[in-house]
């Protein structure tokens, strides 16, 4: 185990310096000089990379604050959305893997989740907002709403009502989005657990199903979603940079968007190195937590 | 039992997997028809402004009902889902080569260099695709966004294309053909040529998904297509502020859209929920 976790640390740690390096890469950009030449552009990213190491990740070229407090005051934003969005995709995502790997509901509800995955997140989040305007008679302008933190703080009954309505309907399509990598993963590990060979062993030994389901089929099945945790959380970002967008929930992949239009590198470099960054650590937690669950190797 | 029965070749079995392949292939193939004959199918040019009253309901006069601007919703829906297959299609070619097709070479290449072009893909991939499409868009053009969409979705394809090669260069065939003398590039060809005849459909159909869904996004933000020659997802955010009153507005793209991508899921095979 602890030479399997160096092993995944030391990927880890390459993946970053990676991201690092796409970030100063794109933060080079910002400099007015970028495009005096191949050699020159290198300076410039080694330039960029320096500062990254002295955490000066620039400054936003629209406001002039620095980069890092642009995001600073974004990025709690799309961490919560994520957050709430991970929770909705596990609330949906774990009963519908476990029912869809009953064989025959399986192939029943097939299609219909065909159908449900080939709609793209932004017209699932449209759909979702017009349902809530047109038969629930919702204010479909969310972006008044209060803070839901703030509303807790302040233990205001109304204004944590509020908050959490202009929550519901980006998380939901957040985690709608995760719920089919969560199911899917689920479903997979049961498929291979319920055959492994030890399951009959168990019997002839005296265990009964449901021992044996509880004791070894649960922490496979945790296991393989952990193994995907990477994916599921590539997912979740995903479809936060549209709900975000959709819902004008005021995250960082909203930031990301404007920066682009605008050609503000600095904040966009930081935006997506902070992105990758999360999506690497969720990766390598969940490979190590597969890992002592029950021995399963995450995606090479 | 005799010789002759012995030596049958089995026929071909039909399962449920390759029956629902076949249908996905044949929406593609009408949707092709479709959009080949496009201008010939729709009644109205592209973007033709004022051709009945502003957003009118699905009636007998215009079955799919008209948009803001008096335009022919379905004669739009055709104009722009040719855009949006176009468009996809030359994407999911750049996904094809600089995904599955180099990520199967650069497996093979000498001096570790295969493993660096990894590593980049694995980082590249660990950014949603459709912010590195947009970062694309942003350094170039909008004029490129297939070009950006098809490069955004190519390191998925590339890590996978990567490890599956690695694979097969460590399978018992490889080093049965290494110790007969069989050189490398050859064996690559083989490789490569039996991996294409076997998957590219699939690999194909799985990138045309990928990239419909990354382009049509890229369109809703306002960074892909531009007027006249509008796709599905500039329709649908055109339709944002009149679709609470006027649902077809908006509803008839996305349902285009969806049908686009769910045959090409089923084409390629994906398992229910699985990422393109």
């Amino acid at each position: 185990m602890w030479s399997f976790g160096l092993r995944r640390a030391g990927r880890l740690a390459l993946g970053l310096l990676g991201a690092i390096l796409m970030a100063a890469t794109v933060a080079a950009q910002a400099a007015p000089d970028a495009k005096h030449g191949l050699l020159h552009f290198i300076g410039i990213v080694l330039s960029r990379l320096a500062h990254f190491a002295r955490l000066d990740f620039g400054s936003s070229a629209i406001s002039a604050l620095p980069a890092a407090h642009e995001l600073a005051q974004r990025l709690p934003a799309t961490l919560e959305l994520v957050a709430a969005g991970a929770l909705v995709a596990a609330v949906i995502g774990v009963p519908l893997g476990i029912i869809l790997s009953m064989g025959r509901i399986s192939r029943a509800a097939a299609p219909l989740i065909q159908i449900v995955a080939a709609a793209p997140v932004f017209c699932a989040g449209l759909a979702l907002l017009w349902l809530s305007v047109q038969v629930f008679h919702w204010d479909a302008n969310l972006q008044d709403a209060p803070n839901l933190w703030s509303a807790i703080a302040a233990a205001n009954g109304a204004a944590i009502r509020e908050a959490l309505r202009a929550l519901v309907l980006p998380a939901l399509t957040v985690g709608a989005a995760g719920a089919a990598g969560v199911q899917l993963s689920l479903r997979r590990a049961v498929a291979d657990a319920r055959d492994a060979p030890y399951r009959r062993g168990l019997k002839m030994m005296g265990l009964g199903q449901f021992e044996v389901d509880r004791l070894y089929l649960v922490p496979e099945a945790i296991a393989g979603v952990l193994a995907n945790l990477g994916e599921i959380a590539l997912s979740l970002f995903s479809a936060a940079a549209v709900a975000e967008w959709v819902f004008g929930w005021p995250g960082a992949a909203v930031l990301f968007l404007k920066s682009v239009a605008l050609h503000d590198w600095s904040v966009v470099a930081l935006v997506l190195l902070s992105f990758a960054a999360i999506v690497l650590i969720a990766e390598f937690a969940g490979s190590l937590g597969a890992r002592a669950l029950a021995g399963i190797e995450a995606n090479p | 039992m005799s010789l002759v029965s012995t030596n049958e070749v089995p026929g071909p079995t039909i399962t449920l997997g390759g029956v629902i392949r076949a249908v996905g292939f044949i929406g593609l193939g009408a949707i092709g028809v479709t959009v080949g004959l496009s201008d010939v199918l729709a009644r109205a040019p592209a973007d033709a402004v004022d051709y009945g009253p502003p957003l009118m309901a699905p009636s007998v006069h215009f079955p799919l009902g008209t948009d803001v601007l008096g335009r022919d919703m379905a004669s739009e829906t055709l104009h722009a889902l040719a855009v949006t297959v176009t468009n996809a299609g030359i994407a999911a070619i750049v996904v094809v080569v600089a995904g599955g097709l180099a990520g199967f070479i650069a497996a093979r290449l000498p001096y570790r260099i295969g493993f660096l072009l990894r590593g980049i893909g694995g980082i590249l991939g660990a950014v949603p695709a459709l912010l590195l499409a947009i970062l694309f868009i942003g350094l170039a053009n909008r004029g490129l966004a297939p070009f950006a969409a098809g490069l955004a979705a190519a390191p998925l394809g590339f890590v996978r294309a990567f490890d599956r090669a690695r694979a097969l260069g460590q399978s018992r065939h490889a080093e049965f053909a290494r110790a007969t003398g069989i050189s490398p590039g050859a064996l690559l060809r083989r490789d490569l040529t039996y991996e294409f005849r076997d998957s590219f459909l699939s690999i194909a159909t799985r990138a045309l998904a990928a990239v419909t869904i990354v382009l049509s996004t890229v369109s809703f933000f306002g960074y892909g297509a531009t007027p006249p020659h509008r796709d599905l997802g500039l329709m649908i955010a055109a339709a944002r502020d009149v679709y609470f009153d006027a649902w077809w507005t908006a509803a008839i793209p996305a349902i285009a859209l969806a049908l686009f991508v769910l045959c090409a899921r089923l084409a390629a095979g994906l398992d229910e929920g699985e990422r393109a």
